[in-house]
């Protein structure tokens, strides 16, 4: 059963970490960064979605794991509502990539998409997400909907590491850390991660937010109905 | 039973009973092989009186490659292209010929019988070694017209066949496993294709660059290795992830 005051309690501290974040990332001071200048600060924005789609990556691949170990419909809830919020995390991302990327190294040609290894990664696994959304609308029974969305979810998630070894053969990075390009803590300094890292956690925390009411709504929805979708 | 011994330990036929109704224990001790085989047999049986998702194969396989010919005309397409089109067209045929393995078994109501005598595991094998054996047969067709309508030059023979191959096992395991899935679904239509190339994407950019290095103008063995070694890993992570999580999919 859940505590809901102490679940208030972390609520709160999560959104106020989150405003002073905010605050942080657009008004503090930044050095001056080569070609970046002051869209440095979407360093605080673009790449905490990042992480913040592999932790709904993770979330939803073990509740995926949970629905086949016990069959718990609840399991299959939390493995759904983690790839969505996952999902738009993943959107958000990949925009604020394409656009800093467009206004920094590809001003001034029409170059939107390149193919980056992880910009590559993101919208494989956002394909990926697609697709199991659409097999759970095919599926009308909740219980063989929670099995079999589970094993897709689970099989989809044994193919997407080979990217990491495949694609940066491929193509190149923009990246920090890939080949030929200076690793992350050369380009920032180190005030950065003063606001950096906390933008991490926050982000996580504001996923969770999302993630647990999400998980709630539909747990209600599926006491009144007897299927989650609805 | 504990510690190495569980290793040496007659093996169930469902991997977690307490989930499924253990059918597999049940069923008579068949041999792991010859269980497979049966079921091989049987689609191989099946598939010699009505030829119907060999001779669908092939006239897409066909239709397709004809068509990538008329509408890039006279003009020469460099390796990269040539083996990239090769790739989609099989993709393509794939995920459109080789769905059908479980949704005929559904429509013809032999789906309970399957599932009464033989393992799960050993239905999959059955059907992954049917389907693999399809795509050999979708390879060398589209590989022999594929050379004579695009005038590929092909430098090394084995190192083609060879990723041919390798990309078509990894190609069968994912799509088995898939079309049991999708023989689930109320709606199955278009369903595989959608399901399918998402997953495809690493598989499909080491197996192009593998058969790009065969070609004229490529790197040769040398230049295809990793990505030999990659399929070969792919395939493998494929197949054992597929085997473990089919019986989730084959018993209600």
């Amino acid at each position: 059963m859940i505590n809901l005051r102490r679940y208030t309690l972390i609520r709160n501290i999560i959104l106020v970490w989150v405003t002073v974040v905010l605050f942080a990332a657009f008004l503090l001071n930044i050095p001056k960064i080569n070609i970046l200048e002051h869209t440095a600060r979407n360093l605080y924005f673009h790449v905490p979605m990042w992480f913040t789609m592999m932790a709904a990556v993770f979330v939803s691949a073990y509740h995926s794991f949970q629905v086949l170990r016990s069959g718990d419909i609840v399991r299959d809830i939390r493995a759904l509502q983690a790839a969505r919020v996952g999902a738009f995390f993943g959107i958000l991302g990949l925009v604020t990539g394409i656009v800093w990327s467009k206004f920094t190294w590809y001003v001034g040609t029409d170059v939107w998409w390149n193919f980056d290894p992880r910009q590559s990664m993101v919208s494989l696994q956002l394909l990926i997400y697609g697709a199991y959304f659409v097999l759970r609308g095919a599926l009308d029974d909740p219980n063989k909907r929670a099995r079999i969305a589970a094993v897709y979810n689970l099989f989809a998630a044994t193919t997407t590491p080979f990217l990491l070894y495949v694609i940066p053969r491929q193509m190149d990075s923009l990246h920090p850390g890939a080949e030929g390009n200076p690793a992350f803590s050369e380009i920032t300094h180190p005030i950065m991660r003063l606001v950096f890292y906390p933008a991490i956690i926050g982000f996580i925390g504001l996923f969770w937010i999302l993630y647990t009411q999400r998980v709630r709504t539909a747990l209600i929805k599926h006491r009144v109905t007897h299927d989650p979708e609805l | 039973m504990t510690g190495w011994s569980i290793l040496f330990a007659p093996q169930r036929n469902t991997p977690f009973p307490h989930i499924h109704p253990p059918y597999g224990s049940y069923l008579p001790r068949m041999n792991w092989i010859k269980g497979s085989w049966a079921v091989l047999q049987k689609d191989l049986r099946l598939e010699m009186r009505s030829r119907y998702a060999l001779n669908m194969l092939l006239m897409f396989v066909l239709s397709s490659l004809l068509l990538i010919a008329f509408a890039i005309g006279q003009e020469s397409v460099g390796e990269r292209m040539q083996s990239a089109l090769l790739w989609i067209v099989i993709l393509f045929s794939a995920s459109i010929g080789l769905g059908r393995s479980f949704v005929a078994e559904e429509e013809r109501g032999t789906v309970l019988l399957l599932q009464l005598n033989v393992p799960g595991s050993q239905v999959f094998t059955g059907k992954l070694v049917f389907n693999f054996l399809l795509l050999l047969a979708v390879d060398l067709v589209a590989l022999v017209v594929f050379a004579l309508l695009l005038n590929m030059v092909i430098e090394n023979w084995a190192l083609l066949v060879f990723s041919l191959v390798l990309g078509s096992v990894g190609l069968a395991g994912a799509t088995t496993l898939l079309a049991a899935i999708i023989a689930r679904a109320s709606n199955k239509g278009p369903l595989l294709p959608v399901l399918l190339f998402p997953l495809l994407i690493p598989l499909l950019l080491s197996v192009v660059r593998a058969s790009r290095a065969a070609l004229s103008g490529g790197l040769g063995v040398s230049g295809a290795l990793g990505d030999l070694q990659t399929i070969a890993l792919f395939s493998g992570v494929v197949i054992t992830a597929a085997v473990l999580l089919f019986d989730y999919v084959w018993h209600d």
